[in-house]
């Protein structure tokens, strides 16, 4: 553990010498929060499934209790610094719905949120491992349909706090959060309440502030996985300016840029530099391999696929649209709640549908 | 094989992806780093987000 804890700390000690102290907390904040997902289990995907299947609340309870801890601290900060602050704040649309709604069902067929598959490609899972690349190229096809879908449906942007103000929004958010908290315990076999869950879900919550405190924006995943992929492109010969995304001024600096000063990639590979951290132990035990039916990683190379072009249309996954889109006051957070949520409804039967096919098969 | 190899594999890729872009794109200058923190600085958010809208005429 020592030597891991010396690799991470002489990285983050070279990267704020050669890029500066900001991008090394950020990347010390993301190295954080893929060691707590990772060492705590806690996820989005899989409690949504466990909700679902086994009516075991517990890890959207956590979750609700980490959006909500999040937005009480974040939506004043952000109100009273305009400018140097900004929220997740997106628009509401027919796409955006449709999108989130298909992020809900691709996340369950592969079993990996935004941030899942980062933890989980960083703990060695070979399906994340599989579903990672495929959503960094998903994400930047998104990025060139993201203007097409603006243009075909009339797109609204609702901030609680502009209509709310900070106060009654944040007592919107917080009163919103506990009446669905209700209705998962009523949902819920047993207790909902887990010390460890909750424990990680104050210290998820207090990662995000100080995400926000640093970078002056909540966490995020997919704007950085697009953006490798635009990079990698554009080194192949794209040129950018054929993409209207990518001509805009903020996203044109983001590709003439490092991706060592990007935030949405710096805390990218600290989650899954944390993840591995944490699994390093563990994986040795584990086998790479978990399914014997090569056609099963067809279908998580295409659920990935969609995943990363959902995520780029529902203005973020359940980390940049529902944890800190919920957070920071936008409407458009807890539409991507609803729809992610149906999306998972039948993404959950889809994937045992699908993996009960694959054991026959083998048997 | 365990995960370890997994491991391995997406960190080595990780760290592959830093290297080719810092030997073939624009390599940051510390010197022109913003302020350790976005509280209580003028150089906040880059607006970089995955809630980024794209409008016309770079609004």
């Amino acid at each position: 553990m020592i030597f891991r804890v010396a690799i991470i700390v002489t990285l983050l000690v070279a990267l704020a010498i050669s890029t500066g102290i900001r991008f090394s907390f950020l990347l010390g904040i993301g190295v954080l929060i893929g060691y707590s997902l990772e060492k705590f289990h806690f996820g989005f995907a899989g409690p949504w499934r466990r909700l679902i299947v086994n009516r075991d609340g517990q890890g959207v309870i956590a979750q609700l209790l980490a959006i909500g801890l999040t937005a009480v601290a974040i939506q004043p900060i952000i109100a009273y610094a305009p400018g140097s602050f900004i929220g997740a704040i997106a628009p509401i649309s027919i796409t955006m719905i449709f999108a989130a709604c298909m992020f809900g069902f691709s996340m369950q067929i592969i079993l990996s949120c935004g941030s899942g598959t980062l933890v989980n490609a960083g703990s060695g899972n070979l399906t994340a491992i599989i579903a990672l690349p495929l959503f960094c190229v998903g994400s930047f096809l998104g990025t060139w349909l993201l203007p097409f879908a603006i243009e075909l449906t009339p797109h609204g942007v609702v901030s609680l706090t502009e209509i709310l103000g900070v106060e009654w929004s944040v007592l919107a958010t917080v009163i919103s959060l506990f009446c669905l908290g209700v209705l998962v315990s009523r949902r819920s076999i047993g207790s909902v309440w887990n010390k460890k869950l909750f424990f990680a879900a104050i210290i998820l919550a207090t990662l995000a502030v100080l995400h926000v405190l640093v970078a002056g924006q909540p966490w995020g995943v997919v704007y950085g996985l697009g953006l490798w992929v635009a990079k990698a492109a554009q080194g192949l010969g794209w040129t950018p300016e054929t993409a209207e995304f990518w001509t805009h001024p903020i996203n044109a600096s983001a590709l003439r840029s490092s991706i060592l000063t990007d935030i949405t990639s710096l805390t990218s590979l600290g989650l899954i530099g944390g993840a591995a951290m944490a699994a390093w132990n563990d994986a040795e035990q584990k086998s790479l391999v978990e399914h014997s039916k090569i056609w099963i990683y067809f279908v998580v190379a295409v659920a990935s696929l969609l995943l990363g072009v959902s995520s780029r249309l529902a203005f973020g996954c359940n980390v940049g649209a529902l944890f800190s889109g919920i957070a920071s006051g936008s409407l458009h957070g807890w539409v991507w709640l609803i729809a992610g949520f149906s999306g998972s409804l039948i993404g959950v039967r889809a994937k045992d549908f699908l993996w009960k096919k694959s054991s026959r098969e083998r048997a | 094989m365990s995960r370890r190899a997994g491991i391995l594999a997406v960190l080595s890729a990780s760290l592959l992806i830093i290297i080719l872009e810092w030997s073939t794109g624009t390599r940051p200058d510390p010197y022109l780093a913003p302020d350790p923190m976005a509280l209580g600085s003028k150089s906040g958010a880059s607006g970089a987000i995955c809630a980024f809208v794209p409008r016309k005429n770079n609004e």
